[in-house]
């Protein structure tokens, strides 16, 4: 009851392309998830399953108690659910993905208003505490066009947040990012984890995996071969494929 | 300065043999026909037909006593242009300066001894500008600039219509066939393109259709067809001509400002839509307020060209037996007094579309660096 995602028996095609293989998996509430694999191995995919960016073909998956509906179905419509899943599911991206026509406050306040009825001046001080606490107060109304990298990715959690998701998931979050920009980018997430956030993450970070990370879920060629406590996986990985992906990934 | 010049032309028109040759021929032969030009322009040419005809080049057969509708009309559309532009283009001093020269080009053509008109122009002249400068110095009012073009469109009507839509005519009726076309098939052709990528396959395929019919067949067929077929599809309206042409063209453009506005919509990468989706906003806000936004900026260089198109189409009216400015040039020819005048008023249009013309391509390239340099 606790959990607030539910994967059972879940498959995924492109085409004839089995591209998820049987995925079972919980996260509970409170819970930072942090999903790692090699590159093509299903993870975004995974991820992209929980808020209907992708449809999935069989199986079944609950996020925070609503049931998200299968490929077949959402063809049929049946997008009622969708929404009221996409409202409490907060996702950034690898590229940011911020709306470049709108300035950094205009991009956070255009969700709440738009889906949650806020008024202007209610949304724009939310807007203006959440800025501040990612620590960009002073560029509210700049394009994302005039920032960096790491203060564009800030900004996209900050817009995440202004919908009070219950859940946050991030696809590779830093791996666009030139290296002096990736830790302001993860205090940011830290920040997150201790308040208490429920997160799945894919991330190639280890280090931060290993820190943040209530469970690490190794996933190789679509399906998952590896699920444990941080220590336990990184110190001592059970799965041959893990502990080789490991050796590769720990080595630089 | 001349050394300067020399330099560049050593260049420019006589580096290679190539260039030799092609500036030995070319040159003269400008020279020559520009002299022959001048010459005519201010010798033989008798111009004063252009200010005694000018009411018909302008507003055709609208009657006399009634011009001051058309007046109306062309202050309307004056503010309205002035706001479209301003949107775009801080008002400048050297704005100012151009606009003063046309008001001077005008007083020469009306005869100074009209200074009624010259009256007339400088106000409308003052409503481009102050239009311009409004919307340039107030952002907010940009949102209410299509539905106050609709307005305009429906206050020009109500203002034009009374003496008959029959007598429309002249380089106004080309201006409002352009003006209506443009802003009647936006809103049509963004349908359209979003139609075109529709969920629902029954929606995409009409959508296709129409856009594939409309752009493998000529204009002037389909404003033709469109002229007899009206009568016969809604009797009870008695569709004016000039509305029926109006219909016509929107029907037609509609499809090309669609296929702009697609390449448009094409341009917005897919995880604008994926970033939006994830924030829990409506299909329908997302198209509204991302997607379509960022696909204008792609689409509206291009429709400022089409505008261009527009305009320039306009006199295939004359299929339907309508007078638009080149028509009206045709008429005043027709006159047997004014028969041996044929170079003077084709110059006059010509010089006309051209200026026109040019004017609209000015604005599409300064848009299009404008955008080029807000997208960074
Ligand atoms: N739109 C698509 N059509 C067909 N196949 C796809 C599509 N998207 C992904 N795939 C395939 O699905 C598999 C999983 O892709 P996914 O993007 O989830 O991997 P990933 O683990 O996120 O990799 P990376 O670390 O490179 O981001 C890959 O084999 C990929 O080729
Ligand atoms: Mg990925």
């Amino acid at each position: 009851m606790n959990a607030i995602i539910e994967m059972k028996n879940l498959n995924k095609f492109y085409g004839s392309h089995h591209v998820l293989k049987d995925i079972d998996l919980s996260v509970s509430r409170g819970e930072v998830v942090v999903v790692v694999g090699a590159s093509g191995s299903g993870k975004s995919t995974l991820i992209r399953c929980v808020n209907g960016l992708e449809m999935y073909q069989n199986g079944s998956l609950l996020v925070d108690g609503y049931p998200m509906p299968v490929e077949e179905d959402r063809r049929l419509g049946g997008e009622r659910e969708l929404a009221a899943i996409r409202k409490g599911v907060g996702m950034v991206f690898q590229q940011f993905n911020l709306f470049p026509h709108k300035t950094v406050v205009e991009n956070i306040t255009i969700a709440p208003m738009r889906v949650h009825r806020k008024t202007r001046r209610e949304a724009e001080a939310t807007a203006l505490k959440l800025l501040e606490r990612v620590g960009l107060e002073a560029h509210a109304h700049k394009y994302p066009g005039q920032l960096s990298g790491g203060q564009q990715q800030r900004v996209a959690i900050a817009r995440s947040l202004a919908m009070e998701p219950h859940l946050m998931l991030f696809d590779e979050p830093t791996s666009a990012l030139d290296p002096e920009m990736i830790g302001e980018v993860l205090d940011v997430m830290r920040e997150l984890a201790a308040d208490g956030m429920t997160m799945m993450i894919v991330t190639h970070e280890m280090g931060f995996a290993r820190e943040v990370a209530d469970r690490i879920v190794y996933i190789d060629q679509g399906s998952i071969l590896e699920i444990g406590k941080p220590d336990a996986f990184f110190d001592n990985p059970e799965n041959d494929r893990a502990r080789s992906f490991l050796a590769r990934v720990l080595k630089h | 300065m001349i050394a300067r010049f020399l330099k560049w032309s050593r260049h420019n028109l006589f580096g290679k043999p190539f260039d030799i040759l092609l500036s030995l021929t070319v040159i003269p032969g400008f020279l020559w026909l520009a002299y022959q030009v001048a010459a005519w322009t201010v010798t033989t040419a008798r111009w004063e037909i252009i200010p005694e005809s000018l009411r018909i080049l302008m507003i055709g057969i609208f009657p006399a006593e009634q011009a001051w509708r058309a007046w109306v009309a062309i202050m309307i559309i004056a503010a309205l242009l002035g706001a479209a532009l301003g949107c775009v283009f801080a008002f400048r001093k050297r704005h100012a300066a151009g606009l003063l020269l046309v008001l001077a080009a005008v007083i020469a053509l009306t005869g100074s001894k009209d200074l009624t008109n010259a009256l007339l122009t400088a106000s409308t002249i003052a409503i481009f500008a102050s239009g311009c400068a409004a919307i340039s110095l107030i952002p907010l009012l940009r949102r209410a600039l299509l539905p106050a073009g609709f307005i305009a469109l429906i206050a020009i009507f109500a203002v034009m219509s009374p003496p008959g839509a029959g007598l429309w005519g002249g380089l106004l009726l080309s201006i409002l066939l352009t003006l209506v076309t443009s802003i009647v098939s936006l809103p049509v052709g963004i349908l359209l393109a979003f139609g075109r990528r529709s969920r629902f396959s029954s929606m995409r395929w009409i959508c296709m259709g129409y856009i594939e019919v409309m752009r493998s067949v000529p204009l002037i067929m389909v404003v033709y067809w469109i002229w007899i077929l009206m009568p016969v599809l809604a009797p009870q309206f008695g569709l004016a001509d000039v509305v029926r042409g109006m219909i016509g063209f929107t029907l037609f453009y509609s499809a090309y400002v669609a296929e702009y506005v697609r390449s448009g919509l094409q341009a917005v990468p897919r995880e604008q839509t994926e970033a939006a989706r994830s924030l829990g906003m409506s299909e329908f806000d997302i198209n509204r307020s991302i997607v379509l936004p960022q696909a204008l900026r792609v689409a509206v260089p291009p429709l400022v060209g089409n505008v261009l198109d527009i305009f320039n189409t306009a006199p295939l009216v004359f299929i339907i037996g309508l007078t638009d400015f080149l028509r009206a040039g045709q008429m005043i020819l027709a006159n047997p007094q004014y028969g041996d005048r044929t170079y003077e008023v084709y110059a006059f249009l010509f010089l006309t579309y051209f200026l026109v013309g040019s004017l609209i391509t000015f604005v599409a390239r300064r848009l299009e660096t404008h955008l080029a340099r807000g997208n960074r």
